[in-house]
């Protein structure tokens, strides 16, 4: 739309041209390419906090104290100074403090001596300016399966998660687990949509789904997972009062209702789905038989014992969840272990598809709705501007070389289907992430917000259009680079979602003090 | 001359002399042309309500694929052999588990 890269005469085409239909957001954006944050204050001296993220409405800087006990939250503000000189091109010193742009507003304690908040688990409420913060136990690995908990998870005494308002820093409300494990890591565990929260207890194999009210209390909605509908457990309780008798070589035993294998509300759903699916492929009846068999009965035991690794939200009533085996439910790297994915109506309880994790036919639809896997409330329309393979056309480039040059397509498939079901509130908002503005060396920053191996040369940010010239470059660290080359750093990068404001946090593997820098716009 | 376009400049003054406007006093004898429908095929429902569809689009896809898969299928007499050709594309391979 513009036909000129000048800022002033781009403010005067946006005064007289109408941008195409639809595209009047990313014609705004387009300005970002004109201001951009290429000033860097190196090292600046700030609190030994460690800094987790902007919200996203770019309205709060959250971070922790060291000890990971303590929340303090800062607004983001702009520098003023005065400067008495005549020659006032530089920044005066007393202007590149951290104060300048930042506001402490409170400082709240939240977790309780034995405990320490998950420094990389928050949840941003935007409508009501809510946070969500979580603070555990230490964890206890190989505790005994034990009330329902299966094995192989480990369990921690005590999970709370606050519910804080952001704007003063009072706790609304509070929900704990106690013997449980979800898994807080990148809030990989729980899922945010709406005014919904999905919570995934790993240990009890049961999803939570919680509300959040506007007065702020969290309301109990369901727990999927022994049970699928609300009234499930009160029929079987009022049914099973009779002890079951077990007649084996005229021995009898009265065996308690724990000992009564009844699969699990959501397992039923699963496997009585793929059973009909199965049924369905055939209409002669020996051919029928002979499938289930081989597809079904051969691997029973398997499905069975499928246990739920992660949950996301499709929308208010439809769940993706995330299957696999005991072994992969907690471990980083559970690719070799087979996984798969059902959808899941919480209003009907009825499983409405499964896939194995390299079906082409899912991989299709990812391929193709990626948007629709990022559910996209009504209070998050930023979410709709944040580069995807389905709404860029860059990334989708980069997506198809990678498929053309993965040497098998059902690996490829596999690797891609991975990342679901997605976290939320995972990937920045902000506009320099824009693969339609701006060309960045994905595998040293990206809209994910990571840890990545850091390195001494600057992160060039180049203008995808014309002139296709550098515009501001990200240089973790010091400015001379580090004295100790060999050491392993790791650099996390704060963008904020609407000011032309970054953080970069440089940090060594030693617990030594790590360097922040701070690029904005002069 | 009264002309609704009054004294605009053009390119060529002799643009526009024979438009007249429409005088309430003189009205127009032109009628503008309207359609009247000659059947009642087409007519919406009485009771028809318009709203659009709950369901997005990755939604309404996983719930065309669990109709397909759940529909019992025609006899076998209408099936020559099983042709896995002519069927929908499905992972029916891969959603075996690995042995």
């Amino acid at each position: 739309m513009f036909r000129s890269h000048n800022v002033a005469a781009r403010i005067f085409e946006r005064q007289i041209c109408t941008p195409a239909p639809g595209t009047s957001i990313h014609c705004a954006r387009r300005f970002y390419e004109n201001l951009v944050p290429s000033c860097t204050i190196y090292d600046v001296e700030c609190p030994d906090h460690s800094f987790r993220k902007f919200t996203d409405d770019g309205r709060y800087l959250i971070s922790f104290s060291r000890n990971h006990q303590d929340l303090i939250v800062y607004r983001p503000t702009w520098l003023s100074f005065s400067c008495k000189d005549e020659n006032c091109h530089d920044l005066p010193l007393k202007a590149k403090r951290f104060e300048s742009f930042f506001t402490q507003l409170y400082c709240v304690p939240l977790a309780s001596s034995s405990e320490v908040i998950c420094k990389d688990f928050f949840l941003y409420i935007e409508s009501n300016q809510f946070g969500l913060f979580a603070t555990s136990t230490a964890q206890i690995h190989d505790a005994p399966a034990v009330g329902g908990a299966i094995q192989g998870v480990p369990s921690i005494e005590k999970i709370t998660f606050h519910l804080l308002r952001l704007e003063d820093g009072v706790i609304l409300d509070e929900r704990v687990f106690r013997n449980d494990y979800v898994n807080l890591a990148h809030s990989m565990g729980v899922f945010l949509y709406d005014d919904l929260l999905a919570i995934l207890s790993l240990r009890y194999q049961t999803i939570h789904i919680l509300q959040i009210r506007d007065s702020g209390n969290l309301v109990d909605v369901r727990a999927i997972g022994a049970f699928c509908r609300e009234d499930d457990e009160l029929f079987i309780n009022s049914n099973m009062h009779v002890p079951m008798n077990h007649v084996g070589n005229g021995l009898q035993h009265n065996e308690p209702f724990s000992d009564i294998s009844f699969l699990s509300g959501i397992k039923q759903r699963l496997l009585s789905f793929i059973f009909r699916a199965i049924w369905n492929e055939e209409t002669d009846e020996t051919l029928r038989i002979q499938c289930l068999k081989k597809k079904f009965y051969y691997h029973f035991q398997d499905y069975v014992d499928l246990i739920i690794w992660k949950v996301q939200f499709l929308d208010r009533h439809h769940l993706l969840i995330k299957f696999g085996s005991v072994d992969g439910g907690i471990s980083r790297n559970a690719d070799h272990l087979p996984a798969f994915f059902a959808v899941y109506n919480m209003e009907t309880t009825e499983v409405i598809a499964f896939f194995s994790q390299n079906s082409a036919e899912l991989y299709f639809l990812f391929e193709q709705f990626c948007d629709h896997f990022h559910a996209t409330s009504k209070h998050s329309l930023y979410m709709n501007f944040i580069s995807s393979h389905s709404n860029n056309i860059h990334a989708f480039e980069q997506l198809r070389f990678n498929k053309n040059k993965a040497s098998s397509s059902s690996q490829f498939v596999k690797k891609m289907l991975v990342s679901l079901p997605f976290s939320c509130q995972s990937q920045s908002p902000s506009p320099y992430f824009d693969q339609s503005l701006f060309r960045f060396d994905e595998k040293l920053i990206s809209a994910t917000d990571r840890h990545r191996q850091s390195t001494d040369h600057p992160i060039k940010f180049i203008l995808r259009r014309q002139p296709y010239s550098l515009k501001f470059k990200i240089k973790p660290g010091p400015e001379n680079g580090s004295t100790d080359g060999r050491t392993k750093k790791i650099s996390s990068f704060l963008f904020h979602p609407v000011l032309p404001l970054a953080l970069s946090v440089q940090q060594t593997l030693f617990l030594q003090p790590s360097v922040v820098n701070i690029h904005f716009r002069k | 001359m009264g002309s609704l376009l009054g004294d605009w400049p053009s390119f060529d003054p002799h643009n526009f002399s024979q438009l007249r406007p429409s005088d309430p006093s003189n009205p127009s004898k032109m009628t503008p042309v309207t359609y009247h429908p000659t059947h009642d095929r087409t007519l919406p429902p009485p009771n028809q309500v318009i709203s659009s569809e709950a369901k997005n689009i990755l939604l309404r896809h996983f719930y065309q694929r669990a109709e397909e898969k759940l529909r019992p299928k025609r006899s076998a007499s209408e099936n020559l052999a099983p042709e896995h050709g002519c069927k929908h594309p499905r992972a029916s391979a891969s959603d075996t588990m690995p042995t």
